[in-house]
């Protein structure tokens, strides 16, 4: 059991709105884990908290122990934490490759050496191309490559998103709502593609994800908030029959 | 949320992907030549029957607002940033070249060199202060870096104000006296050596965090890009670049006085440059430079006519080419291009979406 992100008392405001109000969460290496709750229960604030895209009022965040509060946002993959957005967030205008490429950003060398196009620096390129082009192969992206982002289907676009996470070799993904407005199809692949990650990759996952089949069926552990604040937590089957996790989000139909 | 159209534009299924990377290497050894044809024909023109010295003099001005429009086009393009404040940076580096031409008679290649690292710090500086600054409110502060610029050549001695500053008539190249020939050559110099650089520049990884930064900023900042220090290094080397084209132009014309630099005329030409040439192509700021300075010189009859006019074209540009001509030009070479590949690419067998074979 070692802790791989954990945060606690996680307290945001903006303005009268308690967005988080004293959340706290432990990730273990190596599982998945889904984060639910209704709209608007601070989910996607939690997830930009421990991204460090939003400074918290109040609060610690750890990863691996040690203390993350006073990060960047831009140096958390450097430390092994990346992340995807709900709303797809791509490059549009680039191509798949470069889109996937930009994941290896803190693997480039320093900015002079690839300016001058250095040999070294050139090698790096080559090896982060040869690289990119594994991850697309693993997403099955690669005959997408040259393609530009924005000419994809929406299911596609979502996995890309993915592997420019992939790129960055994290130990930890945040997922923000993976399979929202997926087709079941598409719901099936990345449901497929987010369990290779986990058990052949070794990364632990971090997911908001409305999709129940989706959370029930691949998270090792769950967390339920509700207004900002824990409300419960435990393995799936504890989740689906706890009576206030029913009666908050998961309503009285979704009976196990 | 909203739901992408599958597949909009033309789409290249690349199931053959060994030949589309030949193609694509193909392609871009005949980008690379057409720029090599262009700078053997810069270099051949003053061997041409006929052409005179103040010829080969004009034709260094094309050029040195050519590399100004490089710098510019670098932020305008690149980072989405816009500047109507470059001219200071061409004061700088003008000011800079004639203090140390006339004051300690340095060879003029360090006098270039020094205008542009001068224009390189003061970027830096600026650009730690400005990109804090969100787009509109970026520009009206480089518009005020301009003028201040401008107040401070005009009032501080040692840039000898609307007197200027006079230099020898010939300028001083490894121990050589020369001409207005010879300077050309310089000057083209100058041009390769940058055209090479932004080349190396925007399809290393630099060039690519910052694309990533003008595209979304979130996301880039996510995948590990440093906005501050990119921002700022390309705010620094599009100084640098611009810098550059005003050490030559004060050397060219042998002459920098307030008269010419307190002016932000300089600023808008460089960035209508950019605009009409087109940002974020590398043949932008050529096209562009070539018109801005071409254009009141063929029509100096007219006057303020050639103003009028730049205005008009201008104008059209924005309405029907707002990527630049360079764009519209390139378009239908792209389409066949693009085309090309598309064959290529599928070549093979008759290549659909695979479906996903991951196993679970």
């Amino acid at each position: 059991m070692t802790s791989h992100l954990r945060c606690h008392d996680v307290t945001v405001r903006f303005g009268g709105l308690l967005a988080c109000d004293h959340i706290s969460l432990e990730v273990e290496q190596g599982k998945i884990y889904g984060l639910i709750g209704p709209n608007g229960a601070g989910k996607t604030t939690l997830f930009n908290v421990l991204s460090r895209f939003q400074d918290p009022d109040q609060g610690e965040l750890f990863y691996r122990d040690r203390s993350i509060g006073s990060k960047k946002a831009h140096e958390m993959v450097g430390i092994g934490m990346a992340r995807t957005f709900q709303n797809i967030n791509l490059f549009r205008e680039q191509s798949t490759l470069d889109n996937i490429l930009i994941g290896a950003h803190h693997l480039t060398c320093d900015p002079f050496s690839h300016m001058y196009s250095l040999p070294h620096a050139m090698r790096r390129e080559r090896e982060l191309v040869k690289r990119a082009t594994e991850i697309a192969e693993m997403l099955n992206l690669a005959d997408e490559l040259d393609n530009a982002a924005k000419n994809l289907p929406y299911g596609y676009q979502k996995r890309i998103e993915l592997a420019r996470a992939l790129a960055s070799r994290p130990e930890i993904i945040l997922l923000d709502e993976p399979v929202a407005g997926c087709n079941d199809e598409e719901t099936a692949e990345l449901r497929a593609v987010v369990q290779r990650i986990n058990r052949e990759l070794g990364v632990t996952i971090l997911m908001v994800e409305h999709d129940m089949a989706m959370v029930m069926g691949v998270c090792d552990y769950i967390y339920v908030i509700n207004f900002g604040a824990n409300l419960a937590d435990g393995t799936p089957a504890q989740i689906r029959s706890n009576p206030e996790v029913v009666s908050a989000y998961l309503g009285e139909e979704v009976a196990p | 949320m909203i739901r992408t159209a599958a597949r909009a534009g033309p789409y290249v299924t690349a199931s053959n992907r060994g030949a589309v990377a030949v193609l694509k290497k193909r392609f871009q050894r005949q980008n690379v030549l057409i720029f090599g044809a262009l700078f053997v024909a810069l270099a051949l023109l003053p061997r041409l029957p006929g052409v005179q010295g103040w010829m080969a003099a004009q034709a260094a001005i094309v050029i040195i607002y050519i590399v100004a429009a490089q710098g510019v086009a670098l932020l305008v393009g690149y980072t989405g940033l816009v500047t109507v404040g470059h001219g200071g940076f061409l004061a700088i580096g003008a000011y800079t070249a004639a203090l140390l031409t006339k004051v300690y008679a340095v060879d003029m290649l360090i006098a270039i060199a020094a205008g542009g690292m001068m224009a390189a710090i003061v970027g830096m500086l600026l650009g730690l202060v400005f990109l804090r600054l969100a787009g509109p409110f970026m520009a009206i502060g480089t518009l005020g870096f301009a003028f201040f610029i401008g107040t401070v050549v005009n009032n501080a001695p040692i840039f000898e104000g609307r007197e200027g500053i006079s230099l020898p008539p010939m300028n001083r190249l490894l121990g050589m006296q020369i001409g207005d020939i010879g300077f050309y050559y310089v000057a083209v110099a100058v041009l390769a050596l940058v055209t090479l650089f932004l080349y190396s520049l925007l399809r290393s990884g630099v060039g690519r965090a910052l694309k990533a930064l003008r595209d979304s900023e979130r996301a880039a900042e996510s995948s590990g890009v440093n906005r501050l220090l990119f921002r700022t290094l390309a705010f620094s080397v599009s100084a640098c670049i611009t810098g550059l084209a005003g050490a030559l132009n004060g050397l060219v014309t042998h002459y920098v006085s307030a008269e010419v630099y307190a002016d932000i005329w300089y600023s808008v030409d460089i960035l209508v440059a950019v605009v009409v040439g087109g940002a974020s192509m590398m043949m932008g700021p050529f096209v562009g430079g070539l018109f801005v300075v071409m254009l009141p010189f063929f029509l100096d009859q007219l006057a303020d006519f050639a103003f009028i006019l730049k205005g008009v074209v201008l104008i059209l540009v924005l309405i029907f080419a707002p990527a630049g001509i360079c764009e519209v030009v390139a378009r239908p070479f792209v389409a066949l291009r693009r085309r090309h590949l598309m064959k290529v690419g599928q070549a093979s067998e008759t290549a659909l979406p695979k479906a996903v074979t991951v196993s679970r």
